[in-house]
């Protein structure tokens, strides 16, 4: 049973590493009922391995982690119960209609016919992904898989979103739709751990964000916090998180280094 | 232009590639673990190596068949049967040998060329600033560097078996001259010979890939053409191997059984000899090691005019596998008939059912479109087809209760089909998902949902094998010892299922079936199958001491198995 309400998900000095590559390091954070929470860093920074530990997908190696209180790698069926996942690369059963994959979970979650047709019915038609139904997934576009994920995701209710980079593909107005989705998710007291690339999103979205680098947080806290960090006060997150990455020298020197190649391209 | 050098070393990555794209696609949903794998593993790189090496030497044992004709055409010659007659049924057992080769190599190699036929491995070489020309070339190394080590066990074969002959017999026997003639006509023979093998095995390939299709056509009806002509195509080698191998044995026998007069041998002689393949090269081989001796002009220069005609006819297919290779490596090559129905959908209704069934459908969606479970379709069928080519054998009876050495290796292959199987079926919860993955799947429902494959399909496949020997005089015994195995025939497949997820899964609350615990995977596998090969044992070592006996072990072990699978999957 889900005893604890205080916090969804709290982690513990997580480390996870892959032979000689360190992809997580060390890192501790609490997420809240109600909380947005965002997880941002550059490409390879650990934050899919993070998130797939939370989830009991990968084997915990050092550290604690506690998803309603519980252990992922023990309970991990009450806790999928109460989780809607987002992976980063929708894989699902390609030989599978929508329609037979939404019975599938349905069935597997044991979910209420009438009850999930409607909520199912909701999202297709907000999702704009109704003719879809019944077309095989190996034959939908990026983004149109990416609405079945994120669908899949919903269709239960849970208390937690776990969701890594899931604006991926999708179109402005399904991207608009899902920010809608999570916002009111959170309004009812769930909480959400998602993973972006878009600086924008995670602005406008989260409340807290963690940044992640080489496996280790770097930084956490709101926007007004982390922006005191940088010593930015009133930049936009992309300035706040390159000069937390201490990416913003390297980013100029590249930029000046792209201009002198090009324009010398460009003479020969 | 490249050298050719450069392009046979790109085409290793093409080939690399090819393999790489086989395996992710049956790695699913494990592919960052296997990837993880691949980097420190270097046999996990090369899977084709050990299959290479067998069937190289499965062709290599050829070697024998033209040993033992040569010296039976001189063992014979010089008993006093006619020459005409001799030379008659030597140059049938080496065409019989020339038209296994081929047989061999298609049946073999196939498995390791029809994905290379598809396309999809040459993609992203269009990618790069690289020539059409050279693309070409690309694909005809790419082709050569995946049956590379059957090809060289496959030229050496007929050279070899004449070196060994002559040191065994010929040499003293027949003039140098002849035999210089002998080992030259055997290279030229052998080269022409793989060449033309070599462009069958790219057509038929080429066919095969056509009808099997690309994996992304996910369509119900494509896959069940795939397994038809999966079927067809087994059924045709595996009978023509049959045919080839009897004919082989029994020709031997036909130096004494001379039916027609000295004279119509030599018309038929002259009439086969023109024929290119394969008796022309038959004839020639024959005549050389006879010596010449009472060879008529006609009959030489016959072989002779048979063996230019194979030259051209080889030249021709020789044209035409290019022609298919071309094909493949261009990428417009893509037209699928876009006539699929558009499909309105009027309601979004969800329709839930028990979770076993749940996956009993899912199961069922997948096995019947997807390319990579095809073999879970074949399987079953695999073991009546079996029964229909193994060799009647009505001498040899073991233990008190008589059972055959038929039915015990019937038994045995049963079992492997099995394990294939439990191999097979367990890929699917691997293949496809993160959303399995995060789904509450309760593993007793997940396991329950496989057992309909060995309680009903296999067994049916084995009572279906017993009846391809309706009308034969053991019929009534084998179906009896058939009917006591029966129950045994669920009970190993059930404890293979266990067992490789106990070896492969998490236990406990964890979904078992997917494969977990991925290291040593080789070693797990292998451990599956001899644990189900030794259960299989112990069935027949019972069996020996009488029915009674066996039916006791089979009641005991349903008894211990149900325990097993109460206590591995318990209740929630
Ligand atoms: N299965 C694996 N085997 C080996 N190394 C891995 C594996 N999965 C991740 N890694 C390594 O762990 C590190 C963190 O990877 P992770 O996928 O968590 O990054 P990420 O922050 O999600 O990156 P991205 O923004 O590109 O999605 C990387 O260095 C990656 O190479
Ligand atoms: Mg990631």
């Amino acid at each position: 049973m889900i005893t604890e309400k205080s916090a969804m998900v709290s982690v513990t000095n997580l480390t996870k590493s892959f032979g000689t590559v360190v992809a997580v390091n060390d890192i501790s954070f609490e997420v809240k009922p109600g909380e947005i929470f965002g997880l941002l860093g550059p490409n390879g920074a650990g934050k899919t391995t993070t998130i797939k530990q939370i989830l009991g997908l990968l084997e915990q190696e050092q550290g604690e982690i506690k998803v309603f209180g519980l252990d992922p790698n023990k309970d991990d069926i009450e806790i999928k119960r109460n989780i809607g996942y987002v992976s980063e690369d929708p894989l699902i059963y390609k030989s599978m209609t929508p329609r037979m994959l939404f019975n599938f979970i349905a069935s597997i979650r044991g979910l209420d016919e009438s009850e999930t047709t409607k909520k199912l019915q909701y999202y297709f038609e907000s999702l704009e992904a109704v003719e879809y139904y019944d077309k095989l997934v190996a034959t939908l576009s990026r983004g149109n898989k990416q609405k079945m994920q994120v669908i899949a995701a919903l269709i239960h209710d849970p208390l937690l979103l776990i969701m890594d980079e899931p604006l991926t593909g999708l179109d402005a107005k399904s991207a608009k739709v899902v920010k809608e989705v999570l916002e009111l998710h959170k309004e009812r007291g769930g909480s959400v751990i998602f993973s972006t690339h878009i600086l924008e999103v995670a602005e406008e979205m989260c409340d807290r964000i963690a940044i992640m680098d080489r496996g280790k947080i770097i930084a956490m806290g709101t926007i007004d916090e982390l922006s005191k960090m940088a010593d930015k006060v009133g930049a936009d997150l992309e300035d706040i998180f390159l000069k937390l990455t201490n990416q913003d020298e390297s980013v100029n020197h590249i930029v000046t280094n792209l201009r002198k190649m090009m324009n010398s391209k460009k003479q020969s | 232009m490249l050298s050719n050098k450069e392009l046979y070393r790109i085409s290793k990555r093409v080939y690399r590639e090819g393999i790489l794209q086989g395996q992710l696609q049956s790695a699913g949903s494990d592919q960052a673990r296997f990837l993880e794998k691949i980097d420190k593993d270097k046999m996990q790189r090369s899977p084709d190596i050990i299959l290479k090496i067998m069937s190289a030497i499965y062709i290599a044992g050829l070697v024998t068949i033209p040993i033992f004709a040569l010296i039976t055409i001189h063992s014979t010659l010089s008993s006093g049967i006619d020459s005409s007659w001799v030379t008659f049924v030597g140059s049938l057992s080496i065409s019989g040998f020339l038209i296994m080769q081929p047989a061999v190599l298609l049946i073999f190699s196939f498995m390791f060329t029809w994905g290379l036929m598809s396309g999809g491995p040459y993609k992203w070489i269009h990618t790069l600033p690289i020539g059409r020309k050279d693309i070409e070339r690309i694909g005809f190394f790419t082709f050569l560097r995946s049956i590379n080590v059957q090809l060289i066990s496959m030229f050496l074969v007929l050279p070899a078996s004449i070196v060994v002959s002559i040191v065994l017999v010929l040499g003293s026997e027949i003039s140098i001259l002849s035999l210089v003639l002998l080992i030259i006509t055997s290279l030229l023979l052998s080269i022409i010979n793989l060449i033309f093998d070599l462009s069958l095995l790219v057509i038929v390939s080429r066919k095969m890939a056509i009808i099997m299709g690309d994996q992304e056509i996910n369509s119900r009806k494509t896959n069940i053409i795939r397994v038809l002509s999966m079927i067809l195509y087994m059924t045709v080698s595996m009978g023509a191997m049959y045919l080839i191998q009897i004919a082989i044995a029994k020709i031997p026998e036909l130096y004494v059984l001379q039916s027609w007069s000295a004279d119509t041998t030599n018309i038929v002689n002259i009439i086969l000899s023109i024929i290119p393949f394969p008796f022309a090269g038959g004839y020639l081989i024959t005549i050389m090691a006879m010596d010449f001796s009472n060879i008529s002009g006609v009959l030489l220069g016959g072989s002779i005019l048979g063996i230019i005609l194979f030259i051209f006819l080889t030249y021709l297919i020789y044209k035409k596998a290019l022609s298919t290779l071309r094909q493949i490596t261009s990428t417009e090559l893509k037209k699928y008939s876009k006539t699929k129905k558009e499909v309105f959908v009027t309601d979004i209704e969800i329709k839930t059912t028990g979770p076993t069934q749940a996956f009993l459908k899912r199961d069922f969606a997948i096995i019947t479109r997807e390319m990579s479970s095809i073999m879970i379709l074949i399987m079953p069928f695999m073991i009546p087809l079996y029964m229909l080519f193994i060799p009647m054998d009505e001498q040899l009876f073991i233990g008190p209760a008589g059972l055959s050495i038929e039915m015990i290796v019937m038994l045995f292959y049963v079992s492997m089909v099995t394990v294939m199987l439990v191999v097979s079926l367990t890929n699917i919860e691997s293949g496809g998902s993160t959303i399995t993955a995060s789904l509450p799947i309760s593993v007793r429902d997940q396991v329950k949902s496989k057992i309909p494959h060995f309680v009903g399909t296999i067994p049916l496949a084995y009572i279906a094998a017993m009846f391809m020997r309706v009308g034969t005089s053991q019929f009534t015994t084998m179906i009896s010892f058939a009917l006591a195995f029966l129950p045994a025939i669920p009970i190993i497949g059930l404890a293979s299922l266990f067992f490789k997820s106990l070896l492969f899964g998490k236990m406990k609350h964890k979904i078992v079936l997917e494969e977990i615990k991925n290291e040593n995977k080789f070693v797990k596998h292998v451990l599956v199958f001899v644990f189900t090969f030794v259960l299989m044992g112990v069935f027949v070592y019972v069996s020996a001491f009488g029915f009674l006996h066996l039916g006791i072990a089979e009641v005991v072990s349903a008894i211990l198995l149900y325990i097993t699978y109460n206590i591995m999957y318990p209740k929630q």
